[in-house]
């Protein structure tokens, strides 16, 4: 009884679950920096999609598929913690890659449903550096815990993307 | 009244079961019907309908209702001019958008604050708003009777609202999630994109029922019906592509690849221009050949899109960039874009040209 019962709970949480799915409002972040140093220096760091190492919480990054739309790489962070994730375009010439994440612990990033843009501009010698992301908070059901909220969402996204371009700004700028 | 209830009921079952045969004509007698007993939708065909735009008082205004998701307004735009010439308070996370009958309203809804909105279009007011279901998204106008119907993505229905209380008078049983809505020119039919059941409901609006589903795409959100009413055009976010239903028969007809998530549907007599809101971009396909003709680069993430101009233009809504984008709809060039509010989404037919 206890079983059927379980079951019968687990099955109406699930489905529950996929008919809010799009309840919440999509949120965004954009951050900038710009970097005392040519795009092309600034775009070696950054480019490369089998290689996050120029972030601080980024322990190691393993993938596949190089730079191609499509490639895959998973990110382990330093506090431990992994970020699924998958380039869906890929533009060289123009400095910007745009990938999503296709599995991470609401735990590690409190994120549903994350997209992001990373892209590098000229500006007079120097270079403009803008990281957007586009995602749901981590609980997509209405009246979410203060820790999956669309303001844990937020706050999270934007530490990440001011944490990586503090970095690289300290890194290129030092002369790295 | 009853006993007409129950003969209703029984009617619609008969159309399911000739739908092989011939729908339409299934369709026809349960109008017919419906009409004698004096069904939902057609009791709100009061001044709005009389008060129908007359074609020949067109050309003098022309302008794109922009709902802002996050700024939670709704910015103006003068299309002759592409600035925006007022913003208007909303709150509740306004997302869907339509035109009423008369072209004196502007509806909104706010699916954070569950209600419906209604703006009056010469002050720039807000002149009343009212409660309604647990997450209104999807809103269109019957043109004919006038009748609001919006989509309620919780409570799977179809409510049909008065345009000018905003009460609401009815309320249609519909797939799972309803997003998106439209209705023939004729004011016959309503066809609502049920997300999370990958399929169409096509609703008789005279008898306020449901007559038909058509299996479509993955998560079928934007759908928009052509100027004839004989095509439905869904957007399927999950596959990638768009779907074309022919609503006489309940048939899907067309499958169209498009780029990644797309949203909304805007139909031309020669294209159909679709929002891919992942990849940034406008596909148009060239509906005699069935190809995607071009690709156009918009700003990220293109949304809410609806024919403007007299057909001569395409507008569309870029929730990232916060930019209304106006494409020629001959040249397919992007022609001019206008900084809106924070998070446009325009979800509906959002032009109003009188």
């Amino acid at each position: 009884m206890m079983r059927v019962l379980a079951v019968t709970l687990a099955f109406f949480a699930a489905s529950m679950t996929a008919a809010l799915a799009h309840g919440p409002t999509r949120q965004k972040v954009t951050e900038t920096i710009e970097i005392n140093a040519p795009v092309d220096k600034v775009w070696a760091v950054i480019g490369d999609f089998q290689n996050m190492g120029w972030h601080p919480a980024i322990e190691k990054t393993e993938g596949s598929g190089g730079n191609e739309p499509g490639a895959k790489r998973t990110l382990t962070l330093k506090g431990g913690g992994k970020i699924h994730e998958t380039l869906t375009k890929s533009d060289t010439a123009g400095h910007s890659l745009s990938y999503e994440i296709t599995e991470v612990d609401v735990k590690v990033l409190p994120v549903s449903n994350y997209s992001s843009t990373l892209k590098v501009e000229d500006q007079g010698g120097k270079s403009l550096v803008t990281w957007r992301g586009a995602f749901y908070r981590g609980y997509m059901n209405n009246d979410p815990p203060p820790e999956l909220s669309d303001e844990a969402a937020v706050k999270a996204i934007t530490g990440v993307y001011k944490g990586g371009l503090d970095a690289i700004k300290a890194k290129l700028e030092a002369g790295g | 009244m009853q006993a007409g209830f129950a003969a209703t009921r029984r009617n619609w079952l008969l159309v399911g079961r000739q739908a092989g045969k011939g729908l339409l004509a299934a369709v026809l007698s349960a109008v017919a019907l419906a009409a004698v007993l004096g069904a939902s939708e057609s009791s709100l065909a009061g001044e709005h309908a009389k008060g129908r735009p007359d074609a020949a008082a067109s050309g003098s205004v022309r302008r794109a209702y922009v709902t802002n998701q996050g700024s939670q307004d709704l910015s103006v735009v003068d299309l002759d001019t592409m600035r925006v010439i007022a913003t208007i308070a909303i709150g509740g996370k306004p997302a869907g958008v339509a035109v009423s009958a008369d072209r004196a309203s502007v509806f909104v809804t706010a699916p954070e604050s569950k209600e419906l909105v209604a703006v009056d279009t010469a002050s720039h007011v807000v002149r009343a708003r009212r409660a309604i279901g647990l997450g209104p998204l999807g809103i269109a106008v019957n043109p004919v009777s006038g009748a609001v119907l919006v989509a309620d993505w919780y409570a799977h229905v179809i409510f049909v609202v008065d345009p000018v209380t905003l009460e609401t008078r009815a309320e249609i049983a519909v797939g799972q999630s309803p997003s998106g809505v439209a209705v023939t020119p004729d004011g016959r039919f309503i066809i609502s994109a049920d997300r999370d059941s990958d399929q169409v409901s096509i609703i008789d609006a005279a008898a306020g029922k449901r007559i038909a589903t058509v299996k479509v795409g993955t998560r079928p959100f934007g759908v928009t019906i052509d100027a004839e009413g004989r095509r439905a055009y869904t957007a399927n976010v999950g596959s990638d592509d768009v779907s074309v239903v022919d609503i006489a028969s309940a048939t899907r007809i067309a499958t169209y690849a498009v780029g990644r998530r797309p949203y909304a549907v805007a139909l031309t007599p020669v294209h159909a221009f679709v929002s891919d809101q992942y990849a940034g971009t406008v596909s148009v396909i060239d509906l005699e050949r069935g190809v995607r003709v071009k690709t156009i680069a918009v700003g990220d993430h293109p949304e809410g899109i609806a024919v403007a101009n007299g057909g001569r233009d395409v507008l569309v809504a870029c929730w990232f960039e916060n930019t209304l984008e106006r494409i020629d709809a001959a040249t397919l060039a992007v022609t001019g874009k206008v900084e809106v509010g924070d998070g446009p989404r325009a979800f509906g037919a959002f032009i109003v040209e009188r």
